[in-house]
């Protein structure tokens, strides 16, 4: 067991852990964050991806003690504490980004990750960083156009 | 159109915002106190009978509550349509996939350990992998109580005199066509939690498309336990995708069913990915020999296929799909003279399924294909050609489908302008179509193919709306709530749907065959009209006007036009219920379209109505590498009307990039019946930087039987995509490819084998 | 899918790394990325009782470029090297293979070049779950005797499929490896064994620290074939580096590597000096160095990833050829 202190979604956590815990299994077995996902455990669908110090990663393959006092957003952490969606989880809603919803929060991690970083990304610079995350029911279109139109709802930010 | 209120508009996805927020409850994330996690042993064999079997070393194991094997499955637990398949096999095992033992422990983690601690001896028998093969005399048996691995179940049909057009035909063409084993690939794994109550009363969550089958055959299942009498309830949590894959319950829920039992406690199972691929269904895989014909002038006379379908080892209702392939052979295109032949064959491979289209794909596929064949021997241009010899409203086809909306003729005009807008054509680029035909209002492939939809007003102006229909990310609820908005005037947000428990949800034959928003949408407005018609007639009363002066809109009633008499529809509910003698208003209405179940010779309007679509697609072709690549999708379809725009494209986009995988890079590849690719590294889906731009010109042609007029749309994404892309590359470097995926590998192995005979 | 147990070792220096390393070689396995090691010991491919994580030793992530050399910590993940002007100057070929590796989301921000060239060889007869493996007879990479890609065989046949592996052998690079006590400096030609066993030759107690490219004024590219766009490892891949004479409009020098084909990367030396005074117009001998390269791999590869035998060996000439064209496209600008 090994102790190690995060920042979550601007939360100050402590937590013991075991070393051979993934933070994907932190997050969801041990803390009940339930939204990001295991599409497949091996780093090749995205559906766990979770932001690591502005760096969207896919916490399946990435161990939890090396959490240890970084900063990790997850999809909990996006709409703001009124219930109000974060322009992103907005924009993903109203352009029909969304079907069956399992790849959904990995998608918007990356999502935003890519829009912190390049707030005016291309539909290039969206397929790139979107390219480990599979969605098998929108045929990505509407995902691009989600991303796109949040580029100016302050989805930026 | 635009006298809808709410019909017809872009509303978002329902549930997409709990689902944005990672707040959706998926079968991974459902938890029960005292709950177990089960794990399932499979076959280390493709065929081979089980000499011994030790669990003692398993059991031994700290954690561990309970082992189950074949000899534990009572003698009538039997899946599938042939009810051949026991969820847990005894004495002999027929495919890779085949459950030999399952554990129910304290953690996943013991589960698994367990698994490795359990020994099994196996005698090894030879296999058998391919159908054309496991069809000759001296083959061995997949089922040694059977005397051929050919399944008793012929699909024969025969219209017209074959022969006779092939002999007045002017041109005739001839093909074999293969495709190969694809899978769903849901982002949400299968799974389901069993548990019962003290009074043997079993409560299942699982992620089915089917919940009134499902209930069904887990009724069946607890009554070969001896639990005669008891209640199943099918719960079922956010679908993590769909696609045909859960319209069969399966053995990783019977086994759940038995562990609960056995341990009395709630037990859950959850693939994970490898198992997704191993342990799930496929489409089926076709062998299909085609002969058409046409006049000097184009016209196609006959059409004439023999089909053999990989049926594996078991029978899910992968082996009732010729029933729907029937459609486009009979039915795309005025044809007078079909034959049609198909065989399923046993073999040691998985056994498949529903996927996306029903058999559809595999049969436009070659139908399509061979129509270019045909169209260029005739020297007539395709686009032409499918013109000449379209459907149009009115007609009855060979199988008596009664084409009552037909655009195809809109579509192929829609495809062509698109398609011919950029200019001269490039070294290597090329451009192709296909067309389709669906089912658009139902289909009878059950005795029922009807929905039952309850509507409960509250009194603050709200609907509940109990449907049997399924939502699993194609977007039903939206489909429910925006008819029975529009019917009662109130907005999307006043009516919450409720699909999710057999227990208050009525009968409906699942989520299949693009029938939810006709015949779930048709239940639903039906239970609509009755609300509102007791709400005209109450508001008369009310309003003192006549019932038929009044109107429903904006969460009022009122006379159009007079102020005066104006209401808003909670206060009038609550003046209803709070009146001496008061009541609440709630409606029932069960849909069943008049369907035909298919007769012997299986002629019968299977459904109420036709979806049509055409697809065209710009490729370019690497002719040193054979790669594939594709420039412009089109993608037109006849719907009906729209019921909301937003979702329907959803649906083409999703269905065409599941059919470009299908046409272009997805294969479970097995070797000697053993998948050796169960990952979504090895398995070729199409990622984020693969899409293509799609254009999905949206024909309407207001059906007078559907809800506003709408058709199903679910499937025909991915129905004529192969064919389009095959058609592209034929045209783009002269080179036709017949087996299904159209890899590079095939593409350049063509193009180098075309250089060596010129 | 959980990971098997192990003990976890954090060090922050270079030094402590080495004295772990020393105590624990034959039980450990080094963790940078984890795109690779994780997925094997999720599979059940491996189960070192300790792992010796890089993640505190920022020492060992650092792109250095002086006159004559760029060099590149081992530690340093593939989205720095993307990012690095001059490594996509002066060593293109390594810039477009790390840019095809993966999806951005792990391998880029995840991966590093280390992890890249020391990625274990595949086989898909190999990189399989336990219990498939369980089902037949080991290979000689699971302990047994057998080699299901080729029969027959007295060895393992696993395949390289490493881009940065083969970029940088064309660009001619050397790696250097650390013990306790100990620094030593080999070509990357000379680093690989015969055996897809191990087909490292580097020691337990080794540590790759460092990677050092020659900056020599030449011109290098990468090609690379694979289903998709992203997520695949290539089924075939070319890396070369040309120098152009004075005048700019010949060959002085040549190096031609195929990827993905063997057990290591394949440098082809005599196609690369066959190359030497031609022409940049000269496409013929691109054919052929392209025909050669098909030539040499098809005596080895096997039909173990994925795509046919035929397909790899047709395609291999292509790739060497398009390499060519690109550089000596990027040769005559300069």
């Amino acid at each position: 067991m090994t102790i190690i202190n995060f920042k979550l979604n601007n939360d100050l956590i402590e937590y013991e852990i075991k070393d051979h815990w993934t933070l994907l299994h932190l997050l969801r077995e041990e803390m009940g964050l339930i939204g990001t996902k295991e599409g497949c455990g091996n780093g090749e669908c995205g559906a766990c991806t979770v932001i690591v110090d502005k760096l969207a990663i896919n916490s399946c393959l990435y161990l939890a003690i090396d959490a240890d006092k970084k900063t990790i957003e997850t999809i909990e952490g996006l709409a703001s504490t009124d219930g109000k969606l974060h322009p992103l989880q907005q924009s993903f809603v109203d352009n029909g980004g969304i079907q069956c919803g399992f790849c959904s929060p990995g998608m918007i991690m990356s999502s935003k990750a890519l829009l912190d970083g390049n707030p005016d990304a291309t539909r290039e610079e969206i397929k790139h960083a979107l390219a480990g995350n599979i969605c098998r029911c929108t045929g990505y279109l509407q995902i691009f156009e989600s991303v796109e139109a949040a580029k100016h709802t302050g989805g930026a930010k | 159109m635009s006298e809808y209120n709410v019909v017809g508009k872009r509303i978002p996805k329902i549930d997409a915002a709990q689902k944005a927020m990672g707040r959706a409850e998926y079968i991974q994330d459902v938890k029960l106190p005292g709950m177990l996690y089960g794990k399932i042993l499979y076959s280390k064999h493709a065929h081979a009978r089980i000499t011994r079997m030790d669990l003692s070393k398993a059991l031994a194991l700290s954690g561990v509550y309970t082992i189950l094997t074949g000899e534990d499955v009572p003698e009538k637990m039997r899946m599938g349509f042939y009810k051949d398949n026991p969820p847990l096999k005894k004495d002999k095992v027929f495919s890779f996939r085949d459950e030999v033992a399952a554990v129910a422990a304290k953690t996943p983690e013991i589960a698994k350990k367990a698994l490795e601690l359990i020994e099994i001896d196996y005698e090894v028998l030879p296999g058998i992998f391919d159908p054309e093969k496991a069809m000759e005399k001296d083959s061995p048996l997949v089922h040694e109580n059977t005397k051929s691995n050919v399944l008793k179940l012929p699909w024969k049909l025969h219209y017209g005199d074959v022969d006779k057009a092939e002999k007045e035909a002017a041109f005739v063409v001839e093909g074999r066509f293969t495709t190969t084993w694809v899978t769903h690939c849901c982002m949400g794994t299968s799974g389901a939690v069993a548990s019962f109550d003290a009074a043997d009363n079993l409560t299942i969550y699982t992620n089915t498309q089917i919940p009134s089958l499902a209930q069904k055959d887990f009724l069946e299942a607890l009554k070969a336990m001896g639990l005669k009498n008891k209640r199943a309830r099918v719960i079922k949590p956010i679908i993590g995708g769909g696609f045909g894959s859960k319209l069969d319950t399966y053995a990783y829920e019977h086994i759940a069913i038995l562990l609960a039992h056995k341990c009395r406690k709630p037990v859950k199972i959850v693939f994970d990915r490898p198992e997704e691929f191993i342990a799930t269904s496929t489409r089926q895989p076709t062998v299909t020999h085609i002969k058409q014909g046409c006049d000097k002038n184009g016209k196609l006379l006959f059409r004439d296929i023999r089909m053999v379908l990989d049926n594996g080892a078991h029978t899910s209702w992968g082996a009732t799909t010729p029933s729907v392939m029937m459609m486009p052979i009979t039915s795309l295109y005025r044809v007078d003279n079909v034959r049609y032949d198909a065989k399923c064959v046993y073999t040691n491979n998985t056994y498949s399924q529903a996927m996306r289209g029903y058999g559809n794909p595999q049969a436009t596929f070659a139908i399509e294909s061979n129509i270019d064949m045909l169209a260029e021997k005739a020297g007539i241009d395709p686009i032409e050609f499918r013109r000449i010899n379209r459907n149009h409203p009115g007609d009855v086809t060979p199988q008596n489908f009664k084409i009552t909306t037909c655009g195809l003729d809109l579509c192929l005009d829609a495809v062509e302008k698109e398609l011919r807008k950029s200019g001269t054509k490039e070294k290597g680029v090329g451009i192709g179509v296909a067309s389709l035909i669906h089912v658009g209002g139902g289909a009878r492939i059950y005795k029922s193919d009807g929905c039952g939809v309850i509507i409960k007003m509250d009194d603050y102006g709200k609907a509940s709306v109990f449907t049997g229909g399924t939502d699993m990310g194609q977007g039903l609820d939206n489909i429910t709530a925006q008819i029975v908005a529009e019917e009662l005037g109130l907005l999307v947000e006043d009516v919450h749907v409720v699909h999710t428990d057999t227990d208050v949800c009525p009968w409906d034959v699942g989520a299949h065959a693009s029938r939810s928003t006709f015949v779930a949408g048709n239940a639903a407005l039906g239970a609509a009209k009755k609300i509102k018609a007791q709400l005209l007639e109450l508001g008369s009363k009310e309003l003192k006007t006549t019932p038929d002066s009044l109107m429903l809109k904006d969460r009022l009633i009122f006379v159009p036009g007079d102020p005066e008499k104006s209401m808003a529809i909670d206060k009038l509910l609550r003046k209803i219920h709070f009146s001496p003698g008061g009541t609440m208003l709630v409606s029932d209405h069960f849909f069943d379209p008049i369907n035909e179940n298919m007769g012997p010779d299986y002629k019968g309007n299977m459904s109420m109505t036709y979806t049509f679509g055409v697809h065209g697609v710009k490729v370019r072709v690497d002719e040193e590498t054979g790669k594939v690549e594709v420039l412009e999708y089109v993608a037109a379809h006849d719907v009906g009307q729209a019921i909301n725009p937003l979702l329907l494209e959803g649906q083409v986009y999703g269905g065409v990039v599941m059919g470009l995988g299908y046409a272009l890079s997805e294969e479970v590849m097995h070797v000697n019946g053993k998948n050796m690719n169960p990952n979504f590294r090895d398995y070729k889906l199409f990622t984020a930087k693969d899409a293509v731009k799609i254009i999905a010109p949206v024909i309407q042609t207001p059906d007078k039987d559907g809800p506003f007029g709408a058709k199903g749309i679910g499937e025909p994404g991915c129905v004529p995509t192969a064919p389009a892309i095959a058609n592209a590359i034929y045209d783009a470097v002269g080179v036709r490819i017949t087996t299904l995926p159209i890899t590079p590998e095939k593409v350049l192995a063509a193009l180098m084998e075309k250089k060596k005979n010129h | 899918m959980r990971l098997p147990q192990f003990d976890y070792k954090g060090p922050d220096t270079l030094e402590k790394a080495l004295d772990l390393l020393s105590t624990h070689a034959q039980d450990a396995k080094i963790l940078a990325g984890g795109t690779d090691l994780l997925v094997r010991m999720k599979k059940g491919l491996i189960a070192p009782k300790t792992i010796i994580s890089l993640k505190a030793l920022n020492e060992l992530s650092y792109i250095k470029k002086d006159k004559n050399t760029i060099r590149i910590g081992a530690r340093t993940c593939l989205a720095d090297i993307i990012a690095s002007d001059s490594v996509r100057k002066e060593a293109t070929a390594l810039s477009t293979a790390c840019e095809r590796v993966g999806a951005v989301t792990i391998q880029h921000f995840r991966g590093t070049i280390g992890g890249n060239i020391l990625q274990d060889n595949r086989c898909f007869h190999y990189n399989q779950s336990a219990f498939h493996r369980s089902g037949r007879q080991a290979c000689h990479k699971d302990g047994g005797k057998i080699c299901y890609a080729r029969d027959e065989s007295d060895r393992c046949n696993s395949t390289c499929q490493s881009d940065g592996a083969t970029a940088l052998m064309a660009l001619g690079a050397k790696l250097v490896l650390v013990s306790k006590g100990n620094e030593r400096t080999v070509a990357l030609t000379d680093f690989y064994t015969t055996d897809g066993i191990m087909p490292f030759a580097m020691e337990p107690t080794e540590l790759l620290k460092e990677i050092i490219i020659p900056v020599e004024g030449g011109k290098s590219s990468y090609q690379r074939l694979a289903y998709r766009s992203a997520i695949d490892y290539p089924i075939v891949c070319a890396g070369v580096l040309l120098k152009a004479s004075a005048k700019k409009d010949t060959i002085e020098d040549a190096r031609i590597v195929v990827g993905a084909m063997g057990r290591a990367p394949l440098f082809l030396a005599k196609e690369s000096s066959e190359l030497k005074g031609k022409s940049f117009t000269d496409t013929k001998a691109f054919q052929k160095a392209g025909n050669g390269a098909m030539n040499s791999a098809s005596t080895f590869a096997v039909h173990n990833v994925g795509s046919t035998l035929e397909y790899r060996c047709a395609t291999v000439s292509e790739m060497v050829f398009r390499a060519l064209q690109e550089a000596v496209a990027e040769a005559s600008k300069a």
